[in-house]
């Protein structure tokens, strides 16, 4: 046996390496299932309780009128929904394809449903399979309607409300909003555009729209 | 846990320096392998000097079974690694004219800065080509940029393509490349015999 092996030259004895790795591999089969993951319970447990992850409408509008872009804006409603209104330089991204979307573990994503619910179903699939930088719109579009695009103030406040909500009437405005003054019940516009039935603004800024090929790889 | 950049182990300008140093490594070895010539390259394709389907295949090997074993000990998430995704018609097109233009210059665009590297003025003169080639694609990709995201396939591997295991398509792998090395080592030989030329 040992003369056999000593026979053999360098690029022979690899060749044989390789082909028992080969014939190994054969009866492991299948060396991994991605679809399986570990998930720690009391960890997600805690950032729940902390409420870190939770964006509120009045943030996320501070960041957009800055350009503050380190983060990508995913909204998790059906495809209508998003091309009727969508908040600026969002993504839209099915619930469903959210693994296989190719999102990156060292990015921030802030995600948007509607409500809260379906942007904190993403949240949990994807905290559970390793992502870190997962964030949520409190609220949802149903708060970025209410208090940024219509926000609303009661017809009496002090100075200090009205100069508050004078800086809220602009953010709306920003964002095509049109601000209105709580009498009674009902509101009056105060924006110069008198629109009666909530209607969503058209969109101004481009969509924000997911690349085709991935700039990696060679 | 690898890949280790996306488990943020390092961040994008660590990822930059170090895939400098890689890149450099790569370059080495290529060169110590020979392929800093464009003859020895060119070799290949008229199977007189079968030294590129030999490096590449171990290569290929070499890399297969790292990440199969590293994958299934459980140090890498394989379903992290990047793999293109397939666009099958102009991917063939793409290849046929690399395939051309490597019989020609006789390098691809990694060996052509290797040899530049290494003071060759053929290198060098491919090099200013394949820029100015990037040049004239992207001067034109609006014209063909519909058949540029043709046939769209997302990704696309062996083993679910065929419906086989991730072993099985390893084990061929080795028992293929195993067969060329062979058969290039004895095509060599029976060359050799034919017309006494020694190969570069």
């Amino acid at each position: 046996m040992k003369n056999l092996l000593n026979g053999l030259s360098t690029p022979k004895k690899l060749a044989a390496i390789a082909l028992l790795l080969g014939v190994l591999a054969l009866i492991i089969g299948n060396s991994n299932n991605r679809n399986k993951i570990s998930v720690n319970a009391n960890e997600i447990a805690l950032s729940t309780i902390n409420d870190q992850d939770k964006i509120s409408v009045n943030t996320l509008a501070d960041w957009l009128i800055k350009g503050n872009a380190d983060f990508t804006l995913v909204d998790l409603r059906t495809e209508k929904e998003f091309n009727e209104y969508n908040i600026p330089t969002s993504v839209n991204i099915k619930m469903e394809e959210l693994l296989s979307s190719n999102l990156r573990r060292n990015q921030k994503y802030l995600f948007y449903g509607s409500d809260d619910i379906a942007s904190a179903q993403a949240w949990f699939i994807l905290k559970s399979d390793g992502y870190k930088g997962v964030y949520i719109l409190k609220g949802g579009m149903n708060s970025w309607k209410n208090q940024i695009l219509y926000p609303e103030r009661a017809a009496i406040i002090t100075s200090d409300d009205s100069l508050k909500f004078e800086k809220i009437k602009e953010v709306s405005l920003h964002f095509g909003g049109t601000p209105g003054i709580q009498i009674s019940g009902q509101t009056t516009n105060t924006a110069p555009t008198q629109i009666n039935v909530p209607q969503v603004p058209k969109l101004s800024t481009p969509l924000g729209t997911t690349t085709k090929k991935k700039k990696e790889g060679c | 846990m690898m890949p280790l950049y996306k488990f943020n182990f390092f961040g994008m300008d660590a990822s930059l320096v170090i895939a400098v140093i890689i890149g450099i490594g790569f370059g080495f070895a290529l060169e110590r392998g020979g392929f800093g010539n464009a003859r020895i390259l060119a070799a290949q394709f008229y199977f007189y000097n079968m030294r590129v389907l030999k490096v590449m295949f171990t290569a290929i090997v070499t890399a297969m079974l790292g990440l199969f074993y590293f994958t299934w000990i459980g140090w890498l998430d394989l379903s992290l690694v990047y793999t293109t995704d397939t666009f099958l018609v102009p991917q063939i097109v793409g290849g046929l004219i690399l395939g051309i233009g490597f019989v020609i210059g006789g390098y691809c665009p990694g060996t052509s800065v290797v040899s530049a590297a290494t003071g060759r003025y053929d290198g060098m003169s491919f090099f200013v080509g394949f820029f100015f080639g990037v040049f004239v694609f992207g001067e034109i990709f609006p014209l063909i940029e519909n058949f540029y995201n043709s046939t769209p396939m997302g990704r696309v591997l062996l083993p679910e393509f065929f419906g086989i295991s991730h072993g099985m398509v390893v084990f061929l792998v080795v028992v293929m490349a195993l067969g060329a090395f062979a058969a290039a080592e004895w095509g060599e030989k029976v060359r050799f015999k034919i017309t006494g030329r020694v190969k570069e």
